[in-house]
């Protein structure tokens, strides 16, 4: 397996063959945010907030989607880059109703926690205020439209992890929703299995285990954890090349 | 930008929620609610858009937004400092300064209660 060396905010690091650039900052203890991104799937790109800048590109790079060359000088920590991040965590905020007082997550969210580790303490923007539905047919989750940032890990779990493809996103733009079974009530789904992996992925309360009320809804690692693990045991580590 | 906002898939989170917030800064600018602090933040979030969008979509609707920004400068400051269109296209220049506050928080209801924020 071969070995390059490139730099990450004047460090040297290395990293393998293949790996983003988000993923040898991880090995090498370099945080960069991330809402839509979970070691195991495979990456999105769509939340935007691992950006980062490498010496001789114009444009910002998503870290998640990036290849690691041999050689390249990146930034990941830079005022322009915190202040887009900030941003776009106020955009996701004000997108949708993301109530923390009353959310089954408050305390165990991601987006919270982001927003927190950025400095948001306002929003810039207007709230919306979308007009959203819950989906509470299924026997023992819940789908709360109000909080989720289309992160889409739900929808890569289903479809990567345990093979059912039961979630997709409909719709577009502003409207887009993740949705079961091409827009069936949850309940009535008949490729679900109820194994619950989509709501431990779950970055915010979008996804829930019924019965639990605020701050209650803590996702269960270990059995993510298990599922992470076992999964990595069997996968050949050449995949992405 | 309504068609930005039409087009946008919805997929990378600064197109999907940015034009939309884009929207409602013009909105602003031409119902004479905008703030020149508001147009620093429109500035912004156009420089967001630009650089941190998935595809060319995202990447060009601030164009527009941009290029006024830099060419017609002075009618946005005539919006916003004195509620007064020059272009004549803006129905704001059609209410009385004195009564734009109450026009004002009127459309501000109706907007909220008829789902205009999409």
């Amino acid at each position: 397996m071969s070995v390059i060396t490139l730099h990450i905010n004047d460090r040297l690091v290395s990293g393998r063959v293949g790996q983003t650039l988000l993923e040898v900052a991880r090995d090498n203890g370099i945080a960069i945010p991330t809402l839509c991104n979970l070691e195991e799937l495979e990456p999105w790109g769509g939340c935007r907030l691992c950006m980062v800048e490498v010496e001789g590109l114009g444009k910002l790079q998503a870290a998640c989607l990036t290849r690691a060359v041999e050689g390249l000088a990146v930034h990941t920590d830079t005022a322009r880059l915190h202040s887009w991040r900030r941003m776009i965590v106020e955009l996701l905020l004000a997108e949708r109703n993301h109530t923390c007082a009353v959310c089954v997550v408050n305390g165990h969210c991601e987006l919270q926690d982001m927003a927190a580790r950025l400095g948001v303490d306002h929003v810039r923007y207007d709230y919306l205020h979308p007009d959203l539905r819950m989906d509470v047919t299924q026997e023992r989750f819940g789908l709360d439209h109000n909080r989720c940032i289309l992160c889409t890990r739900c929808v890569r779990t289903c479809a990567e992890i345990e093979g059912a493809c039961t979630w997709a996103v409909s719709g577009r733009g502003i409207t887009s929703r993740v949705t079961v079974d091409l827009d069936r009530p949850w309940g009535k789904s008949t490729t679900c299995t109820d194994c619950g992996k989509c709501v431990q992925m779950c970055p915010t309360g979008a996804l829930y285990r019924k019965g639990a009320t605020v701050g209650e809804m803590v996702r269960e690692k270990t059995h993510l954890q298990q599922v992470l693990e076992r999964r990595r045991a069997g996968r050949n580590p050449g995949r992405r090349e | 930008m309504d068609f930005c906002m039409d087009e946008s898939c919805g997929k990378c989170s600064p197109c999907r929620a940015g034009t939309v917030q884009l929207d409602r800064f013009l909105d602003r600018v031409s119902n004479g609610s905008a703030s020149e602090r508001g147009l620093v933040h429109l500035e912004a979030l156009c420089q967001l858009l630009k650089e941190t969008s998935l595809c060319g979509l995202g990447v060009s609707a601030p164009n527009p937004v941009l290029s006024t920004l830099r060419y017609f400068r002075d009618e946005y400051l005539a919006h916003i400092r004195e509620h007064r269109c020059p272009a004549g296209v803006c129905r704001m220049s059609e209410v009385p300064v004195t009564m734009l506050a109450d026009e004002l928080l009127q459309r501000i209801s109706a907007g909220r209660l008829d789902g205009e924020a999409f």
